[in-house]
């Protein structure tokens, strides 16, 4: 398993650069897709305060 | 189905909603493929070693930035001239997901640096004139959040937009312009690219996959434009109640 994962001495350089992009797209999605949830929740906790 | 359907903001928000979860799926799937494709398959290179596989997210993550900016601005101008809701929130909304393939795209490029050239950053044409690219989406980020009317920071901001495509052309030719440490075409060389089939499919295949990507986030990011937008509207209310 460790030789199929190895990259020889670029090893760090290449799962870094791979890690970090997959974080950054993680976040890039997750952030409108939470943000729209939690604007939905305070606009109904909203309209059940009123009523 | 016509333009100014999908163009009501109503029509968007309500139709888009499993759009966005397939794609989403869908994306996903062909991402892990590529990032697979990328590691393991496609073939080591003879100079570079394995380093080279960092271009597989760095180079479409690059070619995404200066297309999200190109998106940012076409709409930016869209909604200045025709007053277009929907273009506003897309102008304004896609320059956080610009922004984040820049980050990535000026970092992957970094860390292939190291290897590659002996250091992390040089201040060379193409590296520089990305990083302003950077300062540019979080200008206009910033410029947007810091107006209260927020229709009259969309003209200022598609204003901002359009001015800095001026940028866009300088990116793509600064490698052939000035005489840089960043590499020149490789891929846009149509008549005889530099890369082998076996390492260019992948490359093909990945850029593919960051505009799948693109269109899942972006699809996302305007529905919560909308929403923040429209959540007073009758409209919305009913929708939320049903």
């Amino acid at each position: 398993m460790i030789e199929f994962l190895d990259m020889g001495k670029h090893t760090a350089f290449v799962y870094i650069a791979y890690i970090f992009s997959v974080v950054v797209l993680l976040i890039g999605y997750f952030f409108p897709h939470y943000g729209l949830k939690k604007e939905i929740r305070k606009k109904n906790d909203k309209v059940n305060k009123n009523e | 189905m016509n333009i100014s359907k999908i163009a009501n903001l109503k029509f968007f928000y309500v139709n888009t909603k499993n759009i966005s979860f397939f794609l989403s799926i869908f994306t996903l799937v062909l991402f892990l493929v590529g990032v697979y494709w990328g590691l393991y398959i496609a073939p080591i290179d003879y100079l570079q070693g394995n380093s080279y596989r960092i271009m597989y997210v760095h180079v479409p993550a690059a070619w995404l930035s200066l297309q999200t900016y190109i998106f940012m601005a076409v709409t930016g101008f869209i909604a200045l001239v025709w007053k277009v809701k929907i273009m506003e929130i897309a102008s304004i909304q896609s320059a956080p997901v610009g922004a984040f393939f820049t980050i990535i795209a000026l970092v992957t490029g970094m860390i292939w640096g190291k290897p590659t050239w002996g250091t992390y950053w040089v201040w060379d044409a193409r590296l520089t004139s990305e990083l302003i690219l950077l300062f540019l989406y979080i200008g206009v980020i910033v410029l947007y959040a810091s107006f209260s009317d927020k229709r009259q920071a969309v003209k200022v901001t598609s204003l901002l937009a359009i001015i800095g495509l001026i940028n866009i052309p300088i990116i793509h030719y600064s490698v052939e312009w000035w005489n840089t440490l960043h590499q020149g075409p490789t891929v846009t060389k149509f008549d005889k690219p530099s890369a082998h089939i076996s390492m260019l499919t992948p490359l093909l295949y990945m850029f593919f996959v960051f505009n799948l990507y693109f269109c899942t986030v972006i699809i996302k990011r305007i529905r919560l434009g909308i929403f923040l937008r429209e959540k007073n509207t009758k409209w919305m209310k009913e929708y939320l109640d049903d």
